[in-house]
């Protein structure tokens, strides 16, 4: 084995996401039948409940173009799109000596975009409720993740079929 | 987080393969060789991206088989240093915490890189070794495995293989990344 070209392009977690399911990865429980391997579905499974879940490639290219003019590194801006941060607080973590560079007011700005540009993940507001109610309601999560699930996989065909279009 | 990387290798083809055609069955045999697994310095090979050139095909005296010399490109799993991950919780003991991506789990969080003043005491319901407890103020911020904890890369080392290992110790890790969560906005996501 010779690498000849260890870095030959960072990948954002979209694509890594949409390569996986262009392969024919799906949250189907009939896993055997696809020609995807039992890590990369879990790296499929991982990538399902992150940010990247519901982008697209239209949703990426407008967040570069609008974020360039925030003149943020390359590996940020990677960031940024992989766990798209929705306060101050969070954005303070991924840029780098964010308090020197940035005025408040850019990174409200910068936030902003992000949660203008980039979709929210679909089940973010029930995150807390479901840590509240912890092992009391497990019977009805398991029927709202069933729901959840097949509606999941619905928003899941959609851009796979633009794609082969 | 992930990477394409160029790699040449030379495999040998399977004779049981053959019924496939040739990119499918070099394909099927690159996945057996490097998926799941890490080179060092390069990162854990997550997928086959795409084959640019297959080469060779000679059946050298004396084998069965074909062997093929082939340019592909990977997908690598590979944080850079800085970069902010979220992952779960897997283990918590008295050094410091263990966290899980599902597919890569060997990120660990020492103690000296929990927000300070933290301590640790005991898991009432078991499922961890020790709960660390966050004391900010009047207020105690638990880690408690329920929800995603976002760390930041600190450093990725791909230790040696050892030649001898003790008996008792952890199973060795070709790839370990350390990660610190003593930074605002880091930790488990329902703390900010």
């Amino acid at each position: 084995m010779k690498i000849l070209e260890a870095n030959a392009g960072p990948l954002t977690n979209f694509e890594v996401f949409d390569f996986l399911r262009c392969k024919g990865a799906s949250k189907d429980p009939t896993r055997v039948l696809v020609p995807v391997t039992p890590s990369e579905f879990k790296v499929y499974d991982y990538l399902v409940e992150s940010a990247a879940c519901n982008q697209t490639r239209n949703i990426i290219n407008e967040f570069l173009e609008k974020s360039k003019k925030f003149k943020l590194a390359k590996a940020e801006i990677l960031n940024i799109i992989n766990i798209r941060p929705s306060s101050l607080v969070e954005v303070d973590s991924i840029i780098e000596q964010c308090d020197t560079r940035f005025q408040e007011e850019e990174l409200q700005e910068l936030v902003d975009l992000v949660i203008e540009v980039l979709p929210p993940l679909p089940n973010q507001p029930n995150a807390a409720e479901e840590v509240n109610e912890d092992v009391q309601g497990a019977t009805e999560r398991m029927d709202g993740e069933g729901i959840k699930g097949v509606n999941d996989e619905k928003a899941d065909d959609e851009p796979m079929t633009e794609l082969m279009g | 987080m992930f990477y394409l990387s160029k790699i040449e290798h030379t495999l040998r083809l399977p004779p049981h393969l053959l019924r496939l055609p040739l990119n499918e069955a070099i394909k099927l045999e690159l996945e057996n060789v490097f998926l799941d697994k890490v080179i060092a310095n390069l990162g854990l090979c997550i997928s086959i991206y795409d084959i640019k050139e297959i080469e060779g095909g000679f059946v050298y005296p004396g084998e069965g088989a074909s062997t093929h010399t082939v340019k592909f490109r990977l997908v690598v799993f590979r944080p850079f240093v800085g970069e902010i991950i979220a992952a779960k919780l897997k283990e918590s003991d008295a050094n410091g915490l263990r966290l899980s991506l599902g597919f890569f789990e060997d990120i660990y969080v020492p103690s000296h890189l929990l927000p300070s003043p933290s301590r640790s005491e005991p898991d009432p319901y078991g499922r961890y070794e020790v709960k660390w407890i966050w004391e900010f103020g009047d207020t105690k911020y638990v880690i408690d495995g329920l929800d995603e904890i976002k760390f930041r890369v600190l450093s990725v080392n791909y230790p040696s293989i050892p030649i001898e290992q003790a008996e008792g110790s952890k199973p060795f890790a070709p790839m370990v990344i350390n990660g610190s969560i003593d930074y605002d906005g880091l930790g488990p996501v329902s703390w900010w």
